[in-house]
């Protein structure tokens, strides 16, 4: 799979860091930790950047790679509904609705390289090579073409830490962080050279997973394993850097143009958890047949809202949804009074909910009458989740980090719009490596 | 994995032989499997260097191709070949030898690869410049049996290239190729596990 003697073409490097705000970035430069991120810096702009609602990677990575929000690439969560049901089902980037990057490359004759790109399983088909990340599970179904695999498991190539024991167990969560990272490189190493490639992505996911499970280690210098987050922060530097280097090595002119690094959504401590259906049960909104609900099929009628993870709320609408109940003429009503009850919420004095969105504010596109009818913004470190299983409205677990939604990073020399949004990318991107514009 | 065999293409000269095994050799290494193509023109130029065209020279250059698919496929190494391979003993006498042997015959009338003649070979042939040029001045002898047809001539490209793979999935001798876009159960439920230690459900 080799492709040479092509003439050169303009191309273009991403590098993704999943869950990293732009706060945390400027800090780890500041103080030494990312210096070769710190000597980058300078060779482009760095700037604050919103992601879209709900700030979640599988949501937020789809809006990158398609440049559109979930009322266009149908991408609202890690869950959905089945169609006309309360059950849950797990969409794959199958129901993916928008072509992506590589897509509209392809179709233009252009090669891509894709590593750990989460929201992409199972793999299929494009121009060049991909391999997929979160939620991937098997490797053979998250490689494209299939003829990479023997390599990648040759290298030891793994999709993710287990996050179900890294949970827990943190000296597990360090070393397969640094395993994972470390194969990615070769990877890329070989991937690098390997393919001619116009548009090469990769995405470490390992500090999101670092946020979730040790963000407290991060900040606080007298915690046992501060060195050690710091340390995976420092391999990070190096990585960025030595893809940096690979690139300008093989760049005429200047390469910052051609170089972007983000992060899909930010991050921070979590103050606590908010059951947002618990919310709505203490409200009378949802009720249930049984005492300890396993799942929302489980709701009585006469329920008027639901809340879907994270935070995207439902009015349980007739028409629309089987038990449905509410009439169209009571949406507007309820839309405002669940607004005003949850934004009057709190939790030890502090507000709980900055601002709830509705679906025609957050969507544009003909897929946005699937999504939510509200979506919430929580205020800093509120972490808003819907299992319907936690009676308790605020709630711990061993989850120490949490998203945040206007506070993700985007650097670049290439001329990124002024206040991006993350769906700004694509087009910049696209229009880099064609020479186009993307309509 | 399903074990290696042989790929054998037969027809007259210009039919779409090495065309089309090169088409499957891209698929097949696209599905994982380790591949070698053995092409009539470049064997000539090796292997059978010195050999001519005579009844005899024909069958031992295809014997020889036999052998080295024999080598091949032995060593889990999917064998195309691709030579005019005009006469059917020998051409049997290789599908004896190999046992997983699918043999491809780009059918494809004389008339129709005259009217092509993009190498201006039958021209020459006809003119008496080429001799012992197959379909012209020496037989060709159809395959019997084949395991798959293909007419160029009526066909497209990735028809034909279609129906050879189709054939070899349904052989179960290559894994078929079904883009999984959907969760199996299993998938499923260390889905939820994943999204559930990351708090997302």
């Amino acid at each position: 799979m080799r492709w040479l003697g092509r003439k050169r073409k303009p191309r273009f490097c991403v590098l993704g860091l999943d869950g990293v705000p732009i706060g945390l970035l400027r800090r780890l430069v500041e103080d030494g930790t990312m210096p070769r991120l710190g000597a980058l810096l300078p060779q482009g702009r760095l700037q604050q950047m919103r992601t879209t609602l709900p700030e979640i990677s599988a949501v937020s990575w789809s809006s990158f790679m398609t440049g559109a929000d979930p009322g266009t690439h149908g991408i609202f969560g890690f869950v959905d509904l089945k169609p006309n049901s309360y059950a849950i089902r797990f969409p794959s980037y199958a129901d993916l609705q928008a072509p992506t990057i590589w897509d509209r490359l392809g179709q233009r004759g252009r090669r891509s390289v894709v590593v750990n790109q989460p929201a992409t399983y199972p793999a299929r088909r494009i121009e060049g090579a991909l391999i997929s990340g979160f939620v991937a599970i098997e490797l053979r179904k998250a490689v494209w073409p299939p003829q990479l695999l023997s390599r990648l498991q040759s290298m030891r190539y793994q999709i993710d830490v287990d996050t179900m024991r890294a949970r827990e167990d943190h000296d597990l969560l360090l070393h397969e962080l640094q395993t994972t990272l470390q194969a990615r490189e070769q990877a890329v190493e070989w991937l690098w050279q390997e393919v001619d490639w116009d548009y090469f992505e990769l995405v470490v996911t390992g500090t999101d997973r670092l946020h979730h499970y040790l963000w407290p280690a991060l900040e606080d210098t007298s915690h046992p394993r501060h060195r050690a987050v710091r340390d995976y922060y420092r391999q990070v530097d190096g990585l960025v850097g030595r893809v940096y280097d690979r690139f300008a090595g093989s760049y005429e002119g200047a390469p910052a143009e051609c170089f972007m690094l983000l992060s899909d959504h930010g991050a921070t401590e979590t103050v606590t958890e908010v059951y947002v259906n618990a919310w709505l049960r203490q409200q009378d909104f949802l009720r249930f047949e049984a005492d300890e609900p396993e799942s929302l099929e489980q709701m009585s009628a006469g329920s008027r809202a639901f809340a879907l993870e994270p935070a995207r709320l439902y009015v349980n609408q007739r028409r629309r949804f089987p038990q449905g109940c509410v009439s169209e003429d009571e949406v507007e009503g309820l839309k405002r009074e669940l607004a005003e009850g949850l934004e009057a919420l709190e939790f030890e004095g502090r507000k709980v909910v900055a601002r709830v969105v509705d679906r025609s504010e957050a969507y544009s596109g003909p897929l946005a009458k699937q999504g939510p009818d509200l979506l919430l913004v929580p205020e800093r470190g509120f972490d808003l989740k819907a299992s319907v299983r936690q009676p308790r409205l605020f709630a711990r677990t061993a989850l120490t980090g949490t998203h945040t939604w206007d506070d993700a990073f985007c650097w670049s020399g290439a001329a990124v719009k002024q206040d991006p949004c993350i769906t700004d990318l694509a087009p910049v991107i696209l229009g880099a490596v064609t020479g186009e514009v993307p309509g | 994995m399903p074990k290696a065999f042989t790929l054998w293409f037969t027809g007259l000269s210009g039919s779409g032989k090495t065309t089309l095994a090169r088409r499957a050799e891209e698929t097949l290494l696209e599905r994982g499997m380790k591949v070698e193509v053995l092409d009539g023109d470049l064997v000539r130029t090796n292997l059978s260097k010195g050999l001519g065209y005579s009844k005899e020279d024909r069958d031992t250059n295809i014997r020889r191709v036999g052998f080295v698919c024999h080598l091949l496929t032995r060593n889990d190494v999917v064998a195309i070949a691709a030579c005019i391979s005009p006469y059917r003993e020998v051409r049997d006498e290789n599908r004896r030898l190999l046992g997983r042997f699918v043999e491809v015959y780009c059918k494809c009338p004389l008339e129709a690869l005259k009217a092509r003649d993009a190498k201006g070979l039958y021209a020459k042939a006809e003119r008496g410049e080429i001799p012992n040029f197959t379909g012209v001045s020496d037989p060709y002898e159809e395959p019997l049996n084949p395991e798959v047809i293909v007419e160029t001539d009526q066909e497209t490209e990735d028809e034909s290239a279609g129906k050879i793979i189709r054939t070899l999935e349904l052989m179960g001798l290559i894994p078929a190729w079904e883009e999984e876009q959907e969760y199996s159960e299993e998938e499923e439920a260390k889905i939820k596990e994943r999204l559930r230690s990351l708090g997302y459900i």
